[in-house]
């Protein structure tokens, strides 16, 4: 329940602000009506004080000298402006009224209360026929055994109520901003450090690995955690670029002896006679320049990845890029009994490394073209939205298996449908996602609703003079 | 197909594999001098006429850009075909804006050094040419090229080529007789600078093989298995 009056997806800095200001206009509600029912408890005592004292005085002033005493203090005009006097029989025919104007409205009791003793009191409450006031009310049996009625209205104690709880109403308002100020104070130096710092983690996530974090204004431990975490990414970086050199020197090392038995292989190749040795040294041929392959597509795969790899700009035409990769399998896709369509309608000059694209469109292409059975269709199209274009291969194989989605894309891994047959160490795939992302764009797949398997490259196809700029 | 002989600047630091390519030059009736550093090849290309240099680009005491760039300042003009370890577009870019002409990755194959370097020494004789007989048209077995129509024609008969298959078929009688590599093709004919895992070269060749080669008769068109496709012209 707390969860849904906090949603998570509000900022820690909204939640805290509600909760707090929920808290204080509870708090502040509390306060008021406990000040406020003591405020009447008091009032109330002192009203029945007052009726039970005056009624007590008008009462030995009647019994003193009769009902002409009573009428020689009001004519004097002893009297308050909230009070009502009577005297009646005790069939309640009233002999004597004085109700001033702040007094009316009341229905007062048309009989006499008959159990009544001489000199006992009872006290009433009548309500405002109309108002929302009451007059408390007190009735005493006099010697002649007459009643005398004595009322006190509680408007003016009403009014006084109220108008103590708008000071503290305001007074709670105050205080509630007051709060605001510890709030002001941990958002600006403990909450929005916090959130400068997620963002900046974010940035070093998408591998813009030169962010750090920042924390200027932050309460000192905040500062100090910050410190602690660049000095770690710092460390990092400086392995990174250690390894990122050992890498470039491993390809280095590793080309050469692959370069120097490749040699001695072929001159042996092309020396010998015996037909068994010969296929043999081209078998190995093969196999050491599919290793270099190999080779590069790990180093091209882990600099993508690690938005290391240097891009060799161009502007070119995707059309035409993917016209020509068309053009390039065509004659492979005949041999295989496949049918390969081309669907490029529009040209679009984009800022991209036309190799490393043609790279990650062909290795695509080569996952189609391994996967789908003989009399299947591959279908290579390019759509444009906006400032983003998609290159798709679709195709009629097996589509992939539900858990493949998403975990085709790591490296070293092939899909459940791929055979010993099926060419392809699990690279294919990583590589063509780092080289999106070296672009800037996105790689993806999903399973068609008509069958097979659809592959697809995002990339950003702005205006190519505005890319240039900002590349 | 006549080759001219020519007197070649091998700069490579590693012995084993300038001991291989000097072997593969002599092979070829080319002559060669070895130097280890880019310092001993500047003082080399001083004292002797040379006809191409092949130079690595990882030497120890400079890489090959620079040497490259010292030979170009001394008024050298000699073709520069790179030796590299490090097979990316940036790096090919920089070897040739620093004066290089080509550019060979390792491990490479002996045919496609070969390839390479005809083509340089091919290039620097039409640039050093001042004019001359026209070309005489090119044959392929009974079959005369036509590259205006891109046609094969003999008498009657002709064979037209799509654009791709001609530049095939135009890389291939080049380099006529040598085995030139999937790699080489690639790069040459579709500017691929990459080997895809699709056969689609070997389709390619399939392709042209159909239109070329005459029933009955063994294929102009030969597969070297572990080494790649040469063309015989003349059969």
């Amino acid at each position: 329940m707390l969860s849904k009056l906090f949603p998570e997806r509000l900022p820690s800095t909204w939640r805290l602000g509600l909760l707090l200001a929920v808290l204080m206009a509870c708090s502040t509600a509390l306060c008021i009506s406990v000040a406020g029912w003591a405020m009447k408890q008091n009032l109330s005592s002192i009203a029945r004080t007052v009726v039970l004292d005056d009624l007590g005085e008008y009462a030995v002033l009647y019994n003193r000298n009769g009902l002409k005493e009573i009428k020689d203090v009001f004519a004097a005009g002893g009297h308050e402006n909230d009070q009502a006097v009577r005297i009646t029989q005790p069939d309640g025919t009233v002999l004597f009224e004085q109700i001033p104007l702040a007094v009316e409205g009341y229905r007062w009791p048309a009989r006499s209360p008959k159990k009544l003793k001489t000199s006992e009191t009872l006290l009433m409450t009548i309500p405002h026929m109309e108002k929302t006031q009451e007059l408390l009310a007190g009735c005493q049996v006099l010697a002649d055994g007459n009643f005398l009625w004595f009322g006190r209205t509680d408007a003016e104690d009403r009014a006084y109520v109220e108008h103590i709880r708008g000071h503290l109403w305001l007074a709670g308002l105050a205080s509630t901003c007051f709060m605001l100020l510890p709030l002001w104070w941990f958002v600006r130096h403990v909450l929005r450090p916090v959130q400068d710092m997620m963002q900046s983690t974010r940035k070093l996530a998408e591998g813009h690995t030169d962010a750090r974090l920042q924390a200027p204004g932050a309460v000192p431990e905040l500062r100090a955690f910050a410190t602690a975490f660049n000095n770690g990414l710092d460390r990092i970086d400086a392995l990174t670029a250690e390894l990122q050199s050992a890498n470039d020197n491993l390809a280095h090392e590793l080309r050469t002896p692959l370069a120097r038995i490749r040699g001695n292989l072929e001159t042996y190749h092309d020396h010998i006679d015996n037909e068994v040795a010969r296929d043999a040294a081209a078998r190995g041929l093969e196999e050491i320049d599919r290793a270099a392959e190999l080779v590069q597509t790990i180093l091209t795969t882990r600099a993508g990845e690690h938005k290391a790899l240097k891009l060799h700009l161009e502007i070119i035409d995707l059309r035409q890029l993917l016209s020509d990769l068309h053009d390039l399998y065509k004659a492979a896709a005949e041999e295989r009994g496949l049918s390969f369509v081309l669907e490029a309608s529009e040209s679009r000059w984009v800022l991209l490394d036309r190799q490393r694209i043609n790279q990650a469109v062909a290795n695509l292409l080569d996952n189609a073209f391994a996967y789908t059975p003989r009399g299947g269709i591959i279908t290579l199209v390019l759509t444009l939205h906006g400032e983003e274009a998609r290159i798709s291969v679709s195709d009629t194989g097996p589509g992939l298996a539900q858990t493949d989605l998403t975990k085709i894309w790591q490296r070293f891994t092939r899909g459940s449908a791929s055979s010993a047959s099926t060419p392809g160490m699990g690279l294919g795939l990583s590589l063509v996602r780092a080289l999106a992302h070296a672009h800037g764009g996105q790689a993806g797949c999903r399973n068609r609703d008509e069958g097979g398997a659809e592959f697809w490259i995002d990339l950003p196809a702005g205006d190519p003079l505005v890319s240039a700029n900002v590349v | 197909m006549l080759r001219a002989a020519m007197h070649i600047l091998l700069v490579e630091d590693d012995s084993e594999l300038a001991r291989q390519t000097e072997l593969w030059l002599r092979e070829a009736h080319h002559s060669c001098v070895w130097r280890e550093r880019g310092a001993e090849a500047l003082i080399a290309l001083a004292t002797e006429p040379f006809d191409v240099v092949i130079l690595d680009v990882g030497l120890p005491d400079m890489d090959g850009f620079t040497v490259v760039e010292q030979m170009r300042v001394r008024g050298f003009t000699l073709p520069v075909l790179f030796l590299t370890a490090r097979d990316n577009v940036t790096d090919r870019v920089r070897g040739l804006k620093a004066g290089g002409d080509d550019y060979v990755t390792k491990p490479y194959a002996v045919e496609e050094l070969m390839a390479r370097l005809e083509a340089l020494q091919r290039r620097a004789q039409s640039v050093n040419a001042t004019g001359g007989p026209a070309a005489p048209a090119r044959m392929l077995g009974r079959w005369t090229l036509d590259p205006l129509h891109r046609r094969l024609r003999s008498g009657n008969e002709t064979i037209d080529l799509q654009p791709r298959e001609w530049t095939l078929l135009e890389v291939l009688l080049a380099h006529e007789g040598r085995t030139l590599t999937k790699k080489f093709l690639l790069e040459k004919v579709w500017d691929i600078q990459f080997d895809p895992g699709t056969n689609v070269v070997d389709a390619m060749i399939c392709r042209l093989r159909r239109k070329i080669d005459e029933p009955g008769q063994p294929s102009l068109l030969q597969t070297v298995r572990g080494k790649g496709y040469a063309l015989q012209a003349v059969s």
